[in-house]
């Protein structure tokens, strides 16, 4: 029952054959398979990876250029603001002065109607006082001393009773 | 299994070879291969059906190799395999009636365990060179007497166990059924059952402690 023979041999190479036989149909395929995923799923990880940082990269810049549009269009704005103010100041101001040349003019007219209207009056009283006294005195005295008179008379009016006038 | 202990033989070129067991030999053979094909051929990179419990048991053979022999280990992962395939599928053809295991012949079971010692001590010289024969003479020069024996040892017991094991489960099969009549089926029923067990238990066995024996040989030595 317990006997060796040459059958040991054949045994040893019938086994180093089916080792060989199932590495090459069997074992092989399988590892490299094995092999081929795992470097599929890091080659994938790792593509994952760049595309994450791509989109951070890019969400970065779409964020920087919103900040610098909000940026713009307030300095717009600010700009826009800083303008109306100033037309509107200048607007003002125009329109002041204006109004102080209009009531300078008005003044000044005013001063001229008053000064004629004065003038005029001072002239009808002398004409009418000169036929007043004309009529009044006409036989004892002559015309140059009368002018003279009246004028003196006028004047010291003049000095007293229109001071108020003024 | 015809007669007990008596083998069929034939004679080519002067060397006298068991038949049966050579038969059985190719049967099991080619039963692992078709096993290996079956579950191996349409790969996909992403698995399905079968492929995945292939993958699974290769994965795991891996993880073990790691653990017990270091990254040189992945070389030996094939003839591993091959071993633990080749001892189930031989162990349990015994079982079928008419057929004998290839593992219940000394000649199997001991060519198997020399091959194993022999790429044991192969693997170690080319790995270590001199560490590995000085590591015979530690701790000191006196034990080279007691490492030699257990060298020896080696694959003395690795082949006597495995052969003992199924031969005997083959002889208790047809004892048992010699011994009860036929419509008493349950105790060799029962040791059907168990030799089984014992069938693939003893391929692990004879996987993991050929392992234990390449992982002397190929592992990184951490302390030097």
């Amino acid at each position: 029952m317990i006997e060796i023979n040459a059958t040991i041999i054949a045994q040893i190479i019938n086994f180093l054959l089916l080792v060989a036989l199932l590495r090459a149909v069997a074992y092989k395929p399988v590892a490299r398979l094995l092999q081929q995923r795992s470097d599929k799923i890091k080659g994938d990880l790792d593509h994952a990876e760049a595309d994450r940082k791509e989109a951070e990269k890019t969400l970065e810049q779409y964020k920087a250029q919103l900040s610098d549009a909000h940026k713009k269009a307030q300095e717009i704005v600010d700009k826009a603001n800083l303008t109306a103010r100033q037309e509107h100041d200048a607007a003002v101001a125009e329109t002041r002065k204006e109004i102080e040349r209009m009531k300078q003019t008005a003044q000044a007219e005013i001063e001229n109607e008053r000064n004629r209207a004065f003038e005029e009056m001072k002239s009808q009283i002398v004409t009418l006082s000169l036929a007043a006294a004309g009529k009044v005195v006409s036989k004892n005295l002559d015309t140059k001393e009368n002018d003279k008179l009246v004028n003196d008379f006028i004047s010291s009016l003049d000095k007293n009773m229109f001071a108020d006038l003024k | 299994m015809h007669e007990i202990g008596v083998r069929e033989t034939i004679n080519l070129f002067g060397l006298t070879f068991n038949i049966e067991t050579l038969k059985m030999t190719w049967l099991a053979m080619g039963i692992v291969l078709l096993i290996a094909c079956l579950a191996t051929r349409n790969l996909k990179v992403v698995p399905q059906g079968w492929q995945n419990f292939v993958e699974m048991i290769i994965l795991w053979l891996h993880d073990q190799i790691d653990a017990m022999m270091g990254k040189r280990g992945r070389m030996l992962a094939p003839f591993i395999v091959g071993l633990f395939m080749f001892l189930l599928a031989s162990n349990l053809i015994g079982l079928v009636p008419l057929m004998a295991s290839p593992t219940n012949d000394l000649n199997t079971t001991l060519g198997l365990a020399l091959l194993v010692v022999v790429i044991v001590h192969v693997l170690g010289l080319y790995f270590k060179g001199g560490h590995y024969i000085a590591h015979f003479f530690q701790p000191t020069p006196v034990f080279v007497v007691i490492n030699m024996i257990e060298e020896i040892a080696k694959p003395i017991t690795l082949a006597f166990r495995l052969f003992g094991n199924i031969l005997a489960g083959e002889i208790l099969i047809i004892v048992l059924l010699k011994l009860m009549p036929i419509w008493m089926p349950i105790p060799s029923v029962c040791w059907l059952a168990f030799s089984i067990f014992i069938s693939c238990v003893q391929a692990v066995i004879f996987t993991m402690l050929s392992m234990a024996y390449l992982a002397n040989a190929v592992k990184e030595d951490h302390a030097e």
